[in-house]
């Protein structure tokens, strides 16, 4: 491909799904300008590379700072790192970074190998490691809302919440992803990053500071604190699944093992369920029920925080039919927003309860549309903030938390259970939660 | 193959999926928080339950609407109408698609909420759930109201059975209530509170059970419930007789018999017409002769409970309690007759409610009716 193609290209597509519409040509053209593309397959590609970044360099006068970012199949960030060092990529003025896509490693190990390998090239403070989940607007709405009201903070601990659920469910299947998705399953994929990082968010401690070293020296100490499942507790706090045939909106879709690039024997969990604690003065005592899967019937990510019941019912048993326990749910997509359930006087003679919900959309309150995760991360990036990305330290936690529960799973004989595409998981998932007396949430 | 014709005015335009249809209710609920900014009132998103309407006619669709507008404001909810063509015809595809719009509910313009029909064609039982899952209102209690006779065995009713926290039905639309009753209630024993059932038709049937009560309530009658010898219940067939809707009298002796501690003797069969007739035993052992059968009456909906007569001995006397409508159906008057002569008579008004009015006292229950269960349990034992 030509420079030429390339802005063609991304012409084309910012043309489509730009948040500003029509495009204005005149601006494109002036941006264009600076686009560039190069292909680098081997060495001479790479070279082809650091011949192009000193000529613009020449040519505009400047000691441009480079932000690399590897948007490639983690198998390839070792070569690119090394390759980006040998080819001295990272000029010598203006400043360098590198942003890697989740997963970062694929255990433990292979993250701190990874990571010895990028400090060579680059300083830790130089690295950014990109969840996009961190870069939604509700996402960092869940801080703003826990730290800058009063109201919430007070009763958001053990003496007033009796659980938390976090749900993160896609539609989509495995897609063209079969080949990452085989070895990753959605404890790799979903669980390790995206999932304990709203987890984090939503238990951590107030951070003395908005800025990247609070919030993440935060972040880790939950990680530290969250309890390890060790292989014998797997069975009652740990649930695995893989869909099968079924329907999507009234539409039929093949189960996994019929994807293309999916082994017909494949092992691999599309869902996972998992009953955690975060083991902290805050928290002690308070489960957290995640889920996450592919092909459940509705796209949802949402935190839910139930509260306990009110010590007393004055009211009769049959007034208090409609009535379930205060919950605050923070949805992160779709449908952005805030809700609040309690329960209230159905307007009829006597008493009759009835739960009802209070609600805060995101999108009918701002009337615009919010930035799109990665719009923000790239900018924070290009500013070197690197609060909403994660430190190798809380990878490496993430890690150590699911690497046992993921070589448990590999070893027992039993593998995931098989749940109908465009339902709710396995009937496992449901028992896991209904053990302790509750229920998963209508999502 | 004829396309789909849905009438976009009434139901909205089509939407690609679950997705495109929340994008475009967001954008239809933007818009009139804008507008209704401007006018300094802003519009709540109301919505207290999740209201799945079952239908097979786009006739039933459409009144199941209106009524749900007229609900609005009592009920603001998340309301799905389901028309469905379950024809397992040859060469139909099966098609699922979906309509949105956002009507306001009031002249004040202060309540909107959300209408989604659901239209589905061909055999689409095995798929159905899975299009309504993703259009629920997370967290609201899930009422599914079934026009028609559900469809027991099918795997959709199944399926949204386990969504809903309460099941609406009408057994005045059963074609054979004798044969669906029974099922009904073992379906809801089964669930064992897991959901609530409720029968428009006992709703009406309310003003007959406070009347028939009320006779006992004088300390001088009281003691003839314990000595009912017969009851007749009559309810409304049209000119030829040709549907008969029982399943309101039924109700009725249900709770009589659960009430009143009655076990069954034997079904003395199908009787004139249409009619029914049973040997019933009291707790003493007596016999007790229940007499159910449809009259033309004129002004009456079918099925719709026309009379009560009711015979009851005590050591002395012979009483006969009746309730009978008035010709102008929305009176009724109660007559007490102590051996053959008239005590004791009055007169009074006859609430007939619209179908909006039943399920808006309906929609407000979340709580099981045991009342009407112990009815219905003692009408399958009793069929």
């Amino acid at each position: 491909m030509s420079h030429e193609e390339y802005r063609e290209e991304l012409h084309a597509a910012v043309g489509q799904y730009s948040r500003t519409k029509p495009l204005n040509e005149e601006v494109w053209r002036s941006f264009a300008e600076h686009l560039h593309f190069v292909a680098t397959a081997d060495d001479a590609g790479y070279e082809e590379l650091r011949r192009t970044l000193e000529q613009l360099d020449l040519a505009l006068g400047a000691h441009a700072n480079r932000l690399f970012y590897l948007a490639t199949p983690p198998p390839a960030y070792k070569a690119i790192v090394e390759a980006i060092g040998e080819h001295r990529l990272r000029g010598e003025t203006g400043w360098a970074r590198i942003v890697v896509e989740k997963p970062f490693g694929h255990d433990r190990a292979s993250a701190l190998e990874l990571n010895e390998i990028v400090h060579t090239v680059f300083r830790e403070d130089e690295v950014f490691r990109i969840d996009h989940y961190l870069g939604k607007e509700t996402v960092q709405n869940i801080l703003v809302m826990r730290f800058s009201n009063g109201i919430f903070e007070p009763i958001w601990n053990r003496q007033y919440v009796d659980h938390v659920q976090i749900t993160v469910a896609e539609t989509i299947g495995v897609a063209e992803r079969a080949g990452y998705y085989e070895q990753a399953g959605a404890m790799r994929d979903i669980v390790q990053n995206h999932l304990l990082q709203l987890l984090a968010l939503v238990s951590m401690e107030p951070p003395a500071a908005f800025d990247d070293k609070a919030v993440r020296d935060e972040k880790v100490k939950v990680f530290r604190a969250l309890r390890r499942i060790a292989a014998d507790e797997l069975a009652t706090n740990a649930v695995r699944g893989q869909y099968a045939r079924g329907f999507i909106e009234g539409v039929p879709v093949p189960g996994y093992r019929e994807e293309p690039g999916v082994a017909p024997n494949s092992q691999t969990e599309t869902y996972v369920a998992l009953k955690l604690w975060v083991d902290n003065w805050r928290w002690e005592g308070i489960p957290f029920y995640v889920r996450t899967g592919k092909r459940l019937p509705k796209q949802s990510t949402e935190i839910a925080i139930q509260f306990r019941v009110a010590p007393h019912q004055l009211f009769s048993r049959d007034a208090l039919a409609g009535l379930e326990p205060n919950a605050l749910v923070l949805r992160i997509q779709p449908d952005e927003g805030i809700s609040l359930r309690f329960g209230a006087k159905v307007p009829v003679q006597g008493i009759r309860i009835r739960a009802v919900n209070m609600d805060f959309d995101y999108g009918a309150s701002f009337m615009v549309d919010a930035p799109d995760a990665y719009e923000t991360l790239i900018l924070d990036a290009l500013r070197g903030d690197a609060t909403l990305f994660t430190r190798h330290d809380e990878v490496d936690q993430q890690w150590a938390f699911v690497d046992p529960i993921a070589s448990g799973w590999a070893q027992s004989p039993g593998g995931p259970a098989l749940y109908e595409a465009g339902t709710w998981g396995p009937s496992e998932a449901d028992a896991l939660i209904e053990r302790d007396g509750r229920k998963w949430r209508k999502s | 193959m004829a396309e789909v014709v849905v009438d976009t005015t009434f139901w909205g335009a089509r939407q690609s999926g679950v997705a495109a249809l929340e994008r475009e209710l967001t954008r239809l609920r933007r818009a009139q928080s804008a507008h209704a900014r401007e006018l300094g009132r802003p519009i709540a998103r109301a919505s207290v339950l999740n209201l799945i309407v079952y239908a097979e006619r786009e006739e039933h669709a459409r009144r199941a609407a209106r009524s749900i507008a007229d609900l609005a404001l009592r009920h603001p909810s998340r309301a799905i109408v389901v028309l469905a063509d379950r024809g397992r015809r040859e060469g139909i595809d099966k098609q699922i698609e979906m309509h949105c719009r956002l009507p306001i509910a009031d002249g004040a313009r202060l309540v909107c909420y959300e209408q989604i029909l659901v239209r589905a064609r061909g055999d689409v039982d095995d798929r159905l759930a899975s299009a309504l899952i993703p259009l629920l209102v997370p967290d609201l209690p899930v009422f599914l109201w079934w026009t028609g006779t559900p469809p027991l065995g099918s795997r959709s009713f199944a399926d949204l059975l386990r969504l809903s926290d309460r099941l609406v039905i009408d057994s005045a639309d059963f074609a054979r209530p004798e044969m669906t009753l029974p099922v009904i209630a073992r379906i809801s024993d089964d669930a064992r509170g897991r959901f609530g059932l409720t029968d428009l038709n006992w709703t009406r049937l309310t003003p007959w059970r406070e009347i028939a009560t009320a006779f006992f309530d004088v300390p001088a009658w009281r003691l003839f419930l314990d000595g009912i010898t017969g009851v007749r219940v009559g309810f409304a067939v049209d000119m030829d007789g040709r549907d008969i809707h029982p399943s309101q009298a039924l109700l009725f002796v249900g709770w009589l018999a659960s009430r009143l501690g009655w076990r069954p003797l034997e079904t003395l069969a199908p009787s004139e017409a249409g009619g029914l007739l049973f040997a019933i035993a009291r707790p003493d052992g007596a016999r007790v002769m229940v007499r159910v059968r449809p009259r033309f009456e004129r002004g009456l909906d079918e099925g719709d409970v026309s009379g009560i007569r009711i015979q009851a001995t005590s050591t002395r006397q012979q009483a006969e309690f009746v309730v009978k409508r008035q010709p102008d159906p929305r009176h009724q008057t109660a007559t007490v007759l102590l051996d053959g002569e008239r005590r004791w008579e009055r007169t009074m008004p006859l609430p007939s409610p619209a179908i909006v009015e039943l399920i808006g006292e309906e929609l407000s229950i979340l709580g099981s009716d045991r009342t009407y269960e112990e009815a219905l349990d003692a009408l399958v034992e009793l069929a």
